[in-house]
């Protein structure tokens, strides 16, 4: 991992949650390489032992947060409540579960009841 | 004060009889329940469904802390009918069956005469249009053999042949010929002289339960179930029941024959019940598929509150 040329952008958060490194090693390449975010920054969430990322998709100018987990992992309605705060409110979060062959799946989780887009 | 609908517990179920009630239910208090009644002899048929309405359990709670209905205990509201309480009822059962065998009895006479009519009018009929067939099949043949050897490429009277036995088609029998059935029935056991309702009726979930009629709601699950379910109710949504979805409830924004639902529900516990992601991507997935957003609904049984999370596929990745 300490090899890869994304882990300078990483280090300073692999080492202080080694348990969600594997999720955010693997989602911020993922981000980065495969889907092209622009202006991707790592961001401490103590509240979840784990770093955060926001970016923006390609040619959109909303900054989105991200929050990588693992499939094998037990999450509660406590748990999403303190990432919205400490993440300051943002209207959606992305929620990018990553799996033992490191296919990610994202989704966006809304706080309220928020209607399907049409 | 309103009166209150009267919900017949029976086995820990409620139903509601009363046609005017299921209607004062669904437009007036957005309570829908399932229709679950069939035909004594066609049990199997399930597409179309009457009385009595099943209310889900929540729904019932909802309708009982809110005043807007009672619980009822069926069983002890039929009482022992008196000897001459049911001599009354078999009398009047006896009156009723020999009105009906009289009225069928005329019925079916006038129907026999009309019958007779009617077959000698289809002779005469049959009668009439054999002789316009025969009749253009002269004409036919003769124009056929004064045109034997020069065929006409369009004549006006070659045209108006074959159109004529359009013009003179039978008209359609009329609805008279089909037999109509008058079936009385009995009215619901309310309507009984011995039912009654007083001294079995609750109006709290609590002297229903004391009572030992009814159980709903037992733990904190079923008491989560019914804050979430009285929550978005309050919030004007209508519920119908989630299975076909994976979840505890389907929210619709008004009436379900009127609007699509937005939301599959499912009700967790306590902020602090597992969620596995797996939940997430499979309840995420399904409602993308199917237009609809998941709803989470987190009970907090300490702050006595609901909050809600809306999950999504996010459409990349």
């Amino acid at each position: 991992m300490d090899q890869h040329p994304s882990y300078s952008e990483l280090a300073a958060f692999l080492p202080n949650y080694p348990r969600a490194a594997g999720a955010l090693f693997q989602t911020f390449n993922d981000l980065k390489l495969a889907q092209q975010w622009t202006d991707l920054e790592v961001v401490d969430l103590a509240s979840c032992s784990r770093g955060a990322l926001r970016g923006r998709r390609p040619r959109t100018e909303e900054v989105l947060c991200v929050i990588p987990c693992s499939l094998s992992e037990s999450l509660s309605l406590a748990w999403l409540q303190d990432a919205f705060h400490e993440l300051e409110s943002p209207s959606q979060i992305y929620l990018a579960i990553n799996t033992e062959d490191s296919s990610i799946v994202y989704y966006k989780i809304s706080p309220g009841i928020v209607k399907p887009p049409v | 004060m309103a009166r209150r609908i009267p919900l017949r517990v029976s086995n820990n179920k409620a139903y509601v009889w009363d046609i005017d009630d299921i209607a004062a239910l669904r437009a007036d208090h957005h309570i829908c329940g399932v229709l679950i009644g069939t035909l004594p002899h066609l049990s199997q048929q399930n597409v179309f469904l009457g009385v009595p309405l099943l209310l889900m359990p929540e729904e019932v709670v909802l309708l009982v802390d809110k005043h807007l209905a009672v619980l009822v205990d069926d069983p002890t509201a039929h009482r022992h009918p008196s000897v001459d309480a049911l001599r009354h009822w078999n009398a009047e059962r006896a009156a009723a069956a020999k009105h009906q065998i009289g009225a069928a009895e005329t019925k079916e006479a006038s129907e026999k005469a009309a019958k007779l009519s009617m077959s000698e009018e289809a002779i005469r009929k049959r009668r009439e249009r054999e002789e316009r067939r025969a009749a253009a099949a002269r004409a036919k043949a003769l124009a056929e053999g004064e045109d034997g050897n020069a065929p006409e490429a369009s004549g006006s009277g070659s045209r108006a042949a074959p159109s004529a036995p359009f013009e003179q088609r039978p008209s359609t029998p009329s609805a008279q010929a089909t037999p109509a059935y008058t079936i009385t029935l009995p009215g619901s056991s309310s309507d009984l002289q011995w039912y009654s309702s007083e001294g079995c009726t609750y109006e709290s979930v609590a002297d229903a339960q004391a009572a030992g009629i009814w159980t709903y709601p037992a733990d904190l699950h079923e008491r989560a179930k019914c804050r979430v379910f009285r929550d978005l109710w309050e919030k004007g949504n209508f519920m119908g029941g989630g299975v076909k979805f994976g979840g505890d409830f389907l929210v619709y924004p008004g009436d379900p024959m009127r609007y699509h639902s937005h939301f599959v529900a499912t009700v967790i516990d306590s902020p602090v019940s597992t969620i596995k992601p797996m939940e997430i991507v499979a309840h995420g997935r399904l409602g993308t598929a199917t237009k609809k957003a998941h709803l989470f609904c987190g009970w907090d049984d300490e702050k006595q509150e609901v909050s809600y999370f809306s999950i999504e596929w996010a459409g990349f990745g």
